[in-house]
């Protein structure tokens, strides 16, 4: 085949295939530009991560990284101190939230809120190992100039000082626990612009003004040069308390790599059906072109084109199909990722980076992979199309005039190999991050039914037999018999409805779930934050007995949370402390859920996800370095956490405080007494909470709600995306059912020869597409069954480590089955139109 | 059986094709039509089964006079009294060949058990016994045929209307499949009528009628 010959075929090929092969190609670029957005915002949110902790960690080698809640500043002399430490900064590090300006300190909505990255640092241990820490004027106490001794005075990163909108010498104020922390600008830290929105102020300053007098966060050291470093790093983590570990800077990035899973999972599921519905519309638009010149086609081979000729144009023809959606779905998703990072950042507004607008970075060789996977999607459809060219024979395509791809053959064997070995895939364990077992299953299970397709037609369509109305028999047997670009429509019916149903049942149960574990854990009638953003202020033991001591109020329940850097994990450890009850443990869904006796070990319940992260099970012996002392804990089960990604673990507030003497609490969740006034508890429970600046109340409803609310907000975007991809492959199906309406019309003709009316030839056309919508409907809900298993029980497990029950949306399956089959009938019988409005007698002596 | 009465027709822009025509065939009688190319042939039979309408005159077939009919009840009534034959066969390739015999028997709501006893007698008498379950598309030109004819014939139409039918077939069964058409109208009490070019498929029928100066003229 040589290059005049190609463009001259190619040219007739896509003249008559314009709208099909538009749709391919929007199909392909969607799944690659949601795959590539995905892929760029995930790329983005790490590197953003990455640039903030160099930034601020300057030169620094490690970092000494304690508990959330901060460990004793004694360790820092004690690092400072060795030899093998060239220089050791401490830094208390603490996420704040502004008090907006002329707000007069008075509650506002969650969503007006600043937050930043409130740092305190010894200036001139800090500027030791990144410089940038000091301006001009923030070193030396110059006439008139400000420096970090005043009291009163911040220095800000230029991303601080646009967010909280103030400039040199502008006055700003922060929510501390006592009350507004009032602050003025001193200066810029330029070189500090990508560390993010950061507020730099005098380390006694922050320990006195956020109450943590003694605690500092993190120890930043640079080793003294020549000292090997494993000593090095033996001397230091020997000086440091339990919890407290060594990491590199950069370390950090890993761990918030979970950040964006969110909604990796579920976009990147999505691109997977975009991608699929895209390679049937490829397949089906080339199938259709090709049985529409397969006369050509055999005249060509009559004329000495070679086989292997036919196969390299059809294959190019689907490569060049392949290429022009990788190419629009790479800028496509480029443009898509920019706009969503400025919009929302790169967690897509979930509120993890407090909303800094976030660096584009597009990873170029992530990127190419993906263009290249939808290249190779629309060349194995390509592939399977000239698969069934290698059928053809010549001669008979010269001598009948039957436009047909060879009907592909098909058993039960291949679906059942293929079947069986995704089930086998559902067990591959995660690589790393990413599920791959699950989406390898999910890859296998719709190839699974794409093969079932012909062999469960027949099946299906056996039955139909029986029917004696002659439209309803001649339907069946046009899809019974199923020839090749029917069998293309209908697996691509098969993949979009089952990838479509899939995504339905997982969100469904994980929101059927979500509701129900709600119910539990939200036991209590009133919830009190006191740092609803940042983790600045808490709650002190006064605050928390005058709740108590509320008219009202049966019972109060303080919640204490602190996060550990644990050794050898690159995940983080939540520790929730609160009073513990069988009824708390139920509405947990701990198992088991019976609360052993105490022993020696105090009991505590791990998260799901902390049982996969960890590798703990019921019953093992654990320690961890609660505030400073190494603790030992008894698992006595497993909890359902559906708040957190990462691993958490639940103790007695009783025992926490007993270990610990820490009696702060972050939330409290308050019970009214059964006879109480809701009305006038909740009033007075708010004049209480009000006085901590920043704090709120909320009733079960309320937080119930919101929880669903953002939910829902996360999803939105899926639904609007499915709807799309579905739509799209629905348009492909009834554009295909045009070309081949258009392709039967001499048939038509005939039937009207033989005494159907015009409307019986379009009802007879609504009935075929019925029937193959039918048969694809059917196929595709057992194919998404199927698949939303693989997606609960594996993707979700592996890439959330939550567990969830599969709940059906029966309703929307069946209005899902319904649209799809109605539209099909619909489309087809639109699609008929054109076919049937020649004149009957033209169209049997038509030769075309 | 058949009785057409000053006929006229011609297409819009093209020359008077026929005018004042008249044609009477009885039950049982089987007619062949000849004449030259772009005579009207086509367009006179296409008139007789409705498909096309005449510009004047009168169709009556069986008592029914056609040209008052609307086009769906042309499509009812052409489906339970009028057979065609097509030079191209025109079977349905996703049919069985028993299928395609069977089709009009379908349309007209007979029976699935009756339809496939009836394809299988018409079968065996074009000599395809044993055929049934193959697909059109593996049989030979003339069998094909044979099977159009077959199908032509199966819901004992009044009127069966063939178009060249032997155009694509050679001499021999050319000749076979004409006798077998014939055969078939007559047993069954059809009129046919026959369209043709060549005069030794004409001689196959009872009368010949040649097509020429807008009227058919014995030939
Ligand atoms: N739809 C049409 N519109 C206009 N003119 C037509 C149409 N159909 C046929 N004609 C013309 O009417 C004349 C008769 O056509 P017809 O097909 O009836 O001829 P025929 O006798 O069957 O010829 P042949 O033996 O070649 O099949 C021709 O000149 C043809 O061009
Ligand atoms: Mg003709």
């Amino acid at each position: 085949m040589n290059v005049a010959l190609a463009a001259t075929l190619l040219s007739g090929s896509l003249a008559g295939n314009r709208w099909r092969s538009g749709l391919a190609v929007a199909c392909i670029a969607l799944g690659v530009a949601l795959a590539g957005a995905v892929h760029t915002l995930h790329a983005s949110a790490l590197d953003e991560i990455d640039r903030a902790a160099r930034t601020l960690g300057g030169e620094a080698d490690l970092q000494a990284r304690g508990p959330r809640n901060g460990f004793d500043d004694a360790a820092f002399v004690a690092v400072a101190k060795l030899p093998e430490v060239a220089a050791a900064s401490p830094v208390v590090e603490l996420d704040v939230v502004a008090v907006p300006p002329g707000s007069g300190g008075g509650r506002q909505s969650a969503e007006g809120r600043a937050t930043v990255k409130l740092l305190g640092i010894d200036p001139f241990r800090a500027a030791r190992l990144q410089p940038g820490f000091l301006t001009e004027a923030s070193g030396e106490r110059a006439e008139g100039s400000p420096s970090y001794l005043d009291t009163d005075i911040a220095f800000l990163t230029p991303a601080a000082a646009k967010r909280l909108g103030v400039g040199v010498n502008g006055s700003f104020a922060l929510r501390g626990p006592r009350g507004e922390v009032k602050l003025r600008v001193g200066g810029l830290l330029p070189a500090l612009e990508g560390g993010g929105p950061v507020v730099v102020v005098d380390i006694a300053h922050a320990q006195q003004a956020f109450d943590r007098l003694g605690l500092i966060h993190r120890i930043d050291v640079r080793l003294a040069a020549g000292v090997p470093r494993d000593r090095a790093l033996a001397a230091i983590q020997a000086a440091l308390p339990p919890g407290v570990r060594l990491e590199r800077p950069d370390d950090g990035a890993s761990r918030t790599a979970g950040l964006t899973r969110a909604y990796r999972v579920n976009l990147t599921a999505l691109a997977l059906m975009a991608l699929f519905t895209g390679g049937f519309l490829v397949f089906s638009t080339l199938a259709l072109a090709a049985a529409r010149r397969r006369q050509e086609f055999a005249l060509l081979r009559a004329l000495g084109l070679t086989a292997g000729g036919l196969r390299g144009f059809l294959a190019l023809e689907g490569a060049l199909l392949g290429l022009a959606g990788a190419a629009a779905g790479t800028l496509l998703g480029l443009a898509a990722s920019l706009a969503m990072l400025e919009r929302f950042g790169p967690d897509l507004g979930a509120g993890f980076f407090s909303g800094s607008a976030g660096t584009f970075s597009p990873d170029l060789l992530a990127l190419a992979a993906v263009g290249f996977a939808g290249i190779a999607t629309a060349a194995t459809a390509a592939f399977a199309v000239t698969r069934a060219f290698d059928r053809l024979d010549v001669a008979q395509a010269l001598k009948d005039r039957h436009l047909d791809l060879p009907a592909a053959p098909g058993g039960w064997a291949a679906p059942a190999a293929a079947a069986a070995l995704a089930s086998l895939a559902a067990f591959v364990p995660a690589a790393g991050e990413i599920p791959v077992g699950g989406y390898l299953a999910i890859v296998l299970a719709l190839g699974a039914a794409v093969l079932a397709v012909v062999p469960a037609t027949r099946v299906l369509l056996s039955r139909a037999r029986a029917e004696e109305s002659p439209l309803l028999v001649l339907a069946t047997a046009q899809v019974r018999s199923l020839p090749g670009h029917l069998a293309a429509m209908v697996s691509g019916i098969v993949v979009s409805v089952a990838l479509t149903s899939a995504m339905a049942i997982m969100v469904f149960s994980f929101r059927v779930s979500l509701d129900g574990w709600l119910y539990g854990v939200l036991g209590a009638d009133f919830f009190a934050r006191a740092s609803p953003n940042g983790d600045a202020v808490v709650f002190d033991e006064p605050l928390q007995s005058r709740l108590a001591q509320v008219p009202g109020a049966e019972r109060i329940d303080p919640i204490r949370y602190d996060r550990l850097n644990l050794a050898g994990h690159s995940h983080p450890l939540t520790v929730m402390a609160r009073p513990v009850t069988e009824k708390l443990l139920a509405g947990f869904q701990v198992d088991p859920p019976a609360i052993p006796p105490k022993g020696e070990a105090m009991n505590a319940w791990m998260s799901e996800a902390a049982a996969d992260l960890f590798g703990w099970k019921a019953g093992d012996e654990i320690q961890l370095p609660f505030a400073g002392r190494p603790a030992r804990l008894r698992i006595a089960g497993t909890y359902r956490d559906y708040a957190r990604t990462w691993g958490a673990i639940l103790v007695d507030l009783e025992d926490w405080r007993r270990h610990t003497g820490d009696r702060l609490a972050n939330d409290v969740a308050i019970v009214a007494d059964r006879s109480a006034d809701a009305k006038a508890l909740a009033k007075a429970l708010a004049r209480i909470v009000e006085k901590v600046p920043g704090a709120e109340l909320h009733d079960a409803a309320y937080s119930h709600n919101r929880a669903l609310e953002i939910f829902d907000r996360t999803f939105a975007a899926t639904y609007a995306l499915e709807a799309a991809a579905v739509l799209i492959a629905l348009a492909g199906v009834t554009s295909s059912f045009a070309a081949l309406a258009w392709s039967r019309r001499r048939e038509f003709g005939v039937l009207r020869h033989l005494g159907l009316t015009r409307r019986e030839v379009l009802r007879l056309l609504a009935f075929e597409g019925a029937a193959a919508g039918g048969v694809g409907v059917a196929l595709g809900l057992a194919a998404g069954a199927a698949v939303s298993v693989v997606l609960v029980r594996v993707v979700n497990r592996q890439s959330f480590h939550w567990g969830m029950e599969i709940h059906w949306p029966w309703l929307a399956l069946l209005a899902l089955a319904g649209a799809v089959v109605l539209l099909c009938a619909l489309g087809a019988a639109a699609a008929g139109r054109a076919a049937v409005a020649r004149e009957a007698v033209d169209a049997v002596k038509d030769d075309a | 059986m058949l009785a057409v009465r000053g006929l006229a027709k011609r297409w819009p822009g093209g020359a008077l094709l026929f005018d004042d025509l008249d044609l009477e065939v009885a039950p049982g009688e089987f007619v062949a039509i000849v004449g030259e190319s772009g005579a009207g042939k086509s367009t006179l039979l296409n008139a007789l089964a409705g498909l096309d309408r005449a510009d004047s005159g009168s169709i009556v077939i069986a008592g029914t006079p056609v040209d008052a009919l609307d086009e769906d009840a042309l499509a009812r009534w052409r489906r339970a009294h009028v057979g065609f034959v097509f030079q191209q066969f025109h079977l349905l390739p996703y049919l069985t060949v028993g299928e395609n015999v069977a089709l009009p028997l379908l349309l007209n709501g007979v029976p699935s058990a009756a339809r496939a006893a009836r394809a299988a007698q018409l079968l065996a008498r074009m000599g395809l016994a044993g055929r049934e379950d193959r697909k059109p598309g593996t049989l030979s030109g003339g069998e094909m045929q044979r099977v159009a004819i077959a199908r032509a014939v199966a819901h004992k139409p009044r009127l069966v209307l063939a178009d060249e039918p032997t155009g694509n077939l050679d001499e021999a069964n050319a000749g076979e499949a004409l006798a077998l058409l014939r055969d078939a109208v007559k047993s069954e009490g059809a009129a046919g009528l026959l369209v043709t070019h060549s005069e030794t498929a004409a001689a196959v029928a009872d009368r010949v009628l040649r097509l020429a100066g807008r009227r058919l003229a014995p030939a």
